[in-house]
């Protein structure tokens, strides 16, 4: 045997799934309760919480892929942070959970011709909120912050509440994004995945795909490499990529899987976010209380959402947008800042492409998004004012108001990349098909934000779980227990087939 | 420099990296700031990278009313106690 073979690792499976966030996480438990031999296959490592130090530049640098500062290239630059490890980007988010709202899904239908709707979906989103606990934050946990944002939109009477998040005996810890102390926050690694390995799945972590293998139209195996440089193979009938909105396509391509839509890499929503900071008389203590506990939603049907956010004085410190003495001035007051963000439901589009191995992210604001900012960052001033505030810090150059605001003045950061292998039913306008498999090739399926189609307006991750808790039933031939049954029909194009049954292939799964 | 902002900067892209380093030499001179203070966007990544070393001090946290030790002990004797993951 050469050096190279005896090198090589080789697993058989019924399924391999590529990524270990939202989508990849919840598919192989799923897969693997139901009685499917799967390889879980993650990029990243095993994080282990006794290194996480609510300290952010040094967990910022552990837990996120280029330490949390990918961004795009375009008018304005965006920071696009991204988690990397079991958990994906579950592991570093701030546990808001919305269900997917059913205009969406609406449009989802009528524009992508996806079988979608809130009936059919239910039973997907009460099992992954089930499987997350997720419930609302009650005033208690979510701290002085988020009264601040509530006297505000009590006084001005715009619609408002606490988030719903998923969360298990949280206290507060106020560092969500730099790793849960407590572990606290339901995150896919603590939940989903240890329920794949129960059922049998085998999970590498280091294990870097490279490339998913095809023949004849048809997925069989993936490649890639361990730690320490040692070939991976995973023979596998049936492939589900997850790798995420940004690396999934790069998969793709690296796999020359054929794009007869021209779609992969392209209708990059983001949903951009800014936040502003107020100083108010009281305590506010911003990272003590749940950072992300309460939004307003007064302005969504423009496409403005506001949702609270917060953090440690480093935190604080570097998202603070002032310079010299005025900075320090602020910080020094830092238990009296209080900060709530903003997000626009976007309607620019931005595409990726690939240099050497890396993605290159290009996206530009649309004169819409643009004044979408500028009107929700007037909103984020009255929101302040309304609720007291002596001092509010508008993400702005010194100078420059909301209304004058052009898209390099903004300060903006993105948590939600979405569509870059979006799903629509017809080939030549999507990736994957409304059963987020992959247009043209048998047993190659995505489930991970790149397959949501248009901007949501609200945070992911719930719409990307119960989408892959779809697809999991679905390969299993099953419905979600509580789903209304489904006739068996050709899950491609939607057609029955002359006898009733599934074209792809079956897996043997002893229930 | 700090080695939690240093571990942040490393961990950047190749292009993003390099900028920060430049950036951060700069603001550390005087002529430098000068320069930087023309490019109002470059002035904000140099004063926001250095802020969050700067605010990452355990005894400047403090000071302000935060302690991320106490944190991180609170955070292990309840996952200790309630024998979570
Ligand atoms: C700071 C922050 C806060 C957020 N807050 C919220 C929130 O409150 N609510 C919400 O709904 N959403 C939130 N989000 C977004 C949400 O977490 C993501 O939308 C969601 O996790 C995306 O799921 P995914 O499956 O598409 O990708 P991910 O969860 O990112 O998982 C992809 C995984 O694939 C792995 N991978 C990539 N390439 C490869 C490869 N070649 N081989 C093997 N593995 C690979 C990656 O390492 C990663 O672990 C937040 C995001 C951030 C950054």
């Amino acid at each position: 045997m050469s050096a190279a073979e005896s090198s090589r690792v080789v697993h058989e499976a019924d399924v391999c799934v590529v990524g270990a966030g939202a989508g990849g996480a919840v598919v192989a438990a799923e897969l693997a309760e139901g009685g499917a031999r799967v390889v879980l296959l993650e990029q990243g490592p095993r994080h282990d919480i006794d290194k996480f130090s609510a300290r952010p530049p040094e967990m910022l640098g552990r837990l996120y892929r280029d330490g949390g500062q990918t961004a795009t290239l375009g008018s304005p630059p965006i920071l696009l942070p991204l988690g990397r490890g079991l958990g994906g980007t579950t592991l570093v988010n701030s546990g808001t959970c919305f269900r997917t709202p059913p205009a969406v899904l609406e449009r989802w239908a009528g524009e992508f011709g996806l079988d979608v709707d809130e009936a059919t979906l239910a039973p997907c989103f009460e099992r992954v909120e089930k499987a997350l606990s997720v419930a609302e934050v009650t005033p208690e946990l979510a701290g002085a912050n988020a009264l601040v944002a509530r006297r505000g939109a009590e006084r001005l009477g715009w619609s408002h509440g606490y988030l719903r998040r998923n969360a298990r005996g949280c206290v507060g810890s106020g560092v969500c994004v730099f790793g849960c102390p407590t572990s606290a926050k339901q995150h896919t690694g603590i939940t989903y995945v240890p329920r794949a390995q129960a059922a049998g799945a085998q999970v590498l972590t280091g294990a870097d795909v490279r490339k998913v293998r095809v023949d004849r139209g048809r997925a069989h195996a993936v490649e890639g490499r361990l730690p320490g440089g040692r070939r991976l193979e995973v023979r596998a009938p049936r492939v589900v990529i997850a790798c995420g909105t940004i690396h999934t396509p790069l998969l793709l391509q690296r796999s020359r899987i054929r794009d007869a839509s021209g779609q992969r890499g392209r209708n990059l929503s983001l949903h951009p976010a800014t936040a502003a900071f107020a100083l108010m008389d009281e305590v506010v203590d911003m990272a003590r209380g749940v950072p992300q506990s309460f939004y307003v939603d007064e302005f969504a049907s423009e496409g403005m959402m506001f949702e609270g956010v917060a953090g440690p004085p480093a935190y604080a410190a570097m998202a603070l947008p002032l310079t010299g003495a005025a900075h320090a001035r602020a910080m020094s007051r830092y238990r009296h800042l209080a900060q709530f963000g903003l997000m626009v439901s976007d309607s620019s589009r931005g595409h990726l492409h690939v240099l050497g191995s890396r993605p290159v992210i290009r996206y530009s604001l649309s004169r819409e998004d643009l004044a979408k900012f500028r009107a929700g960052l007037e909103r984020l001033r009255q929101l302040f004012q309304a609720a007291g505030a002596r001092e509010v810090y508008l993400p702005l150059p010194a100078g420059v108001t909301p209304a004058s605001a052009c898209a390099d003045d903004l300060k903006l950061m993105a948590f939600h990349p979405l569509g870059t292998a979006r799903a629509d039913a017809r080939a030549s306008h999507g990736v994957t098909d409304g059963d987020l498999a992959v247009h043209g090739v048998e047993g190659l399926y995505i489930a991970d934000g790149s397959v949501v189609p248009s901007a949501l307006g609200v945070n992911p991750q719930l719409t990307i779980m119960a989408l892959a808790t779809r697809l999991a039933f679905h390969l299993l031939d099953r419905e979600p227990p509580g789903g209304a049954s489904r006739p068996a029909r050709d899950r491609r194009d939607g057609s029955a087939q002359a006898d009733g049954k599934p074209r792809t292939q079956e897996l043997t799964c002893p229930s | 420099m700090s080695a939690e902002l240093e571990r942040f900067i490393a961990a950047a892209p190749l292009p993003q990296r390099l900028g920060l380093r430049v950036l951060l030499a700069l603001a550390s001179r005087p002529r430098g700031m000068a320069l930087l203070a023309r490019f109002p966007l470059a002035q904000q990544a140099a004063f926001s990278t250095l802020a969050l070393g700067r605010y990452d001090d355990p005894a400047v946290g403090r000071a302000l009313g935060w302690n991320a030790e106490q944190v991180v002990a609170a955070g292990r004797e309840l996952r200790r106690s309630e024998g979570r993951p």
